[in-house]
């Protein structure tokens, strides 16, 4: 079961003097399990293409299935759970519960299933219980995406798909959405991250794809993706590069400081070893 | 993402050249020609006369056609009633209505009145950009006198500026939003008011976020309601006194025919 995307293309304002081909042959897939990362400059495509995945976007030349359903279907929309760009400024409930509750409720979910979604999504987020009854209006930014992504949770989708997640925050609460999709991936969700900026979600990603004008221009692993491709690499990642034209013997494709870490203490001890002979 | 209705296509021909007060003032000349067409022949010459501008503008037809589609229930509201509900000599009936021979001929007359209205006014917003609109408009207010209810025509040049500015805006954060609650398994048309306060909400929340965020900025900047000078410096030409001739003619024309 897996998000399949075949051949499709997409023309925004089709058959006007503005028409602007966004899509151009896509295929690709995104495994169950999987986190994916969707990269490219602004205006390649990403957004238009992960509005296929839950039928915002009807293909218009080509398909796209979600565990087996045309994306055209209602019920993908809940399978796949888009979170959209700044989703803080889409809340609209008068309390958090409310704002959460709207997507399952709109699945015919009610009363103490419901009321449980609500508390299981956001406990995912990162949300204390206790936040339901708040006003979403008096939180901070941080916490409104927070409960904003909740509201995608309460969902349960098979798919979370969000769509520059980290976009105008701070590091701390940056790090935190990080270990957030990091922790949801592990208990089983599928992670697509949809992202101009590649690099942060590098250490975290199964599988890169690259969109470059509304084609896919690279689709590989991250390993894969920090040998073949010039630019942008993790500065950790460039690091390493240039320690290795210093002559030290270490790898090149390393994503996260703690690999980074581990390989720097590895060749000291080496060459410490080297000497000492 | 782009919305075409009454949008504005840059271009280089006489209509675009012409000067914006120019263009407004025979828009609303034309526009009382329009209201005082009522035979067939002066809707034929006004055909003609926007054929010749359509022609002379080098926009394909296509762009105005576009400008009167989102209206075209309205116009055919207004052509049922009249069609119904005119007394006089009758034509076909259907149980109790009945269509008469006045009512055909009002209903036709009535709605080719509108679309020609909206079709000059599309002609003059795809020829024209928002800002020569708006400049056009506060000369040709400055006049009046504004001052003694407390605003300039330069205030009020801007206000319709930064409306302009923010319709693209809403309509930006509408689609959004929409897409945001459609994500999240809204269905409009089965929960027609819940729709309504998902996208409302947050969309004038957000609105008047933006609005007083475009004060602060305009305030920081120092902002001033008079004695501003323009971007477009306006000067009649020889081409502006030829288009008003024309508009004599046309009004001459359209009077004695």
């Amino acid at each position: 079961m897996s998000i399949e995307v075949k051949d499709l293309s997409f023309c925004y304002n089709r058959g006007t003097s503005l028409e602007k081909r966004a899509l151009d042959n896509v295929s690709l897939s995104i495994g169950k399990g999987e986190f994916v990362l969707i990269g490219g400059e602004i205006g390649s495509g990403k957004s238009t293409l992960v509005r296929h995945f839950n039928g915002i976007l009807k293909p218009q030349s080509g398909s796209v299935t979600v565990s087996g359903m045309a994306s055209t279907d209602r019920d993908v929309r809940h399978k796949a759970g888009l979170l959209m760009q700044y989703p803080q400024k889409q809340l609209f409930g008068r309390t958090v519960f409310e704002d959460v509750s709207f997507g399952p409720s709109n699945f015919g979910i009610k009363g103490d299933a419901l009321e449980q979604r609500v508390a299981d999504a956001l406990e995912q987020a990162g949300l204390g219980r206790d936040i339901g009854s708040l006003s979403p209006f008096s939180l901070s930014g941080g916490q409104m995406r927070l409960v904003a992504l909740a509201g995608v949770l309460a969902m349960q989708p098979e798919y979370l798909i969000l769509d520059e997640p980290t976009s105008g925050l701070d590091p701390e609460n940056r790090s935190s959405l990080l270990a957030t999709l990091k922790e949801l991936h592990l208990s089983g969700i599928s992670v697509v991250v949809v992202s101009h900026q590649v690099c942060e979600f590098l250490p975290l990603a199964d599988k890169v794809i690259l969109l470059d004008n509304g084609w896919v221009s690279f689709n590989g692993t991250p390993v894969e993706y920090v040998r073949s491709v010039s630019s942008p690499l993790p500065e950790i990642t460039l690091l390493m590069k240039d320690l290795i034209r210093e002559g030290f013997d270490v790898r090149d494709d390393i994503l996260s400081i703690d690999d980074a870490f581990e390989e720097i203490v590895n060749a000291l001890e080496k060459r410490g070893a080297g000497q000492d002979e | 993402m782009n919305d075409l209705f009454m949008s504005f296509v840059p271009g280089d021909s006489v209509l675009h050249r012409l000067d914006p007060r120019t263009k407004i003032i025979g828009l609303m000349l034309v526009s009382f020609c329009i209201l005082d067409a009522s035979s067939f022949a002066d809707m034929f010459f006004i055909a003609l006369v926007f054929t010749v501008l359509v022609l002379s503008c080098r926009l394909p037809l296509g762009h105005f056609v576009r400008s009167v589609r989102p209206m075209l229930f309205f116009f055919a509201i207004l052509f049922l009633m009249q069609l119904f509900f005119t007394e006089g000599r009758e034509v076909w009936h259907f149980s109790s209505l009945s269509v008469t021979y006045e009512g055909l001929l009002l209903g036709t007359t009535i709605t080719l009145r509108f679309v020609f209205l909206l079709l000059f006014a599309a002609l003059i917003t795809a020829t024209t950009s928002p800002s020569r609109i708006t400049s056009g408009i506060e000369r040709l207010l400055r006049p009046l006198p504004l001052r003694y209810v407390g605003i300039t025509s330069h205030d009020m040049a801007m206000m319709m500026s930064l409306s302009i500015y923010f319709v693209p805006m809403f309509y930006d954060s509408f689609t959004s939003l929409r897409e945001a609650q459609i994500s999240r398994g809204l269905d409009i048309r089965k929960e027609p008011v819940k729709a309504i306060f998902s996208i409302v909400v947050p969309l004038v929340s957000g609105s008047v976020r933006r609005v007083e965020e475009v004060a602060l900025a305009m305030e920081s900047r120092c902002y001033q309601s008079t004695g501003r000078s323009s971007m477009h410096e306006m000067k009649f030409t020889g081409k502006d006194h030829v288009s008003f001739a024309m508009f004599v003619f046309l009004i001459l024309f359209l009077t004695v025919l």
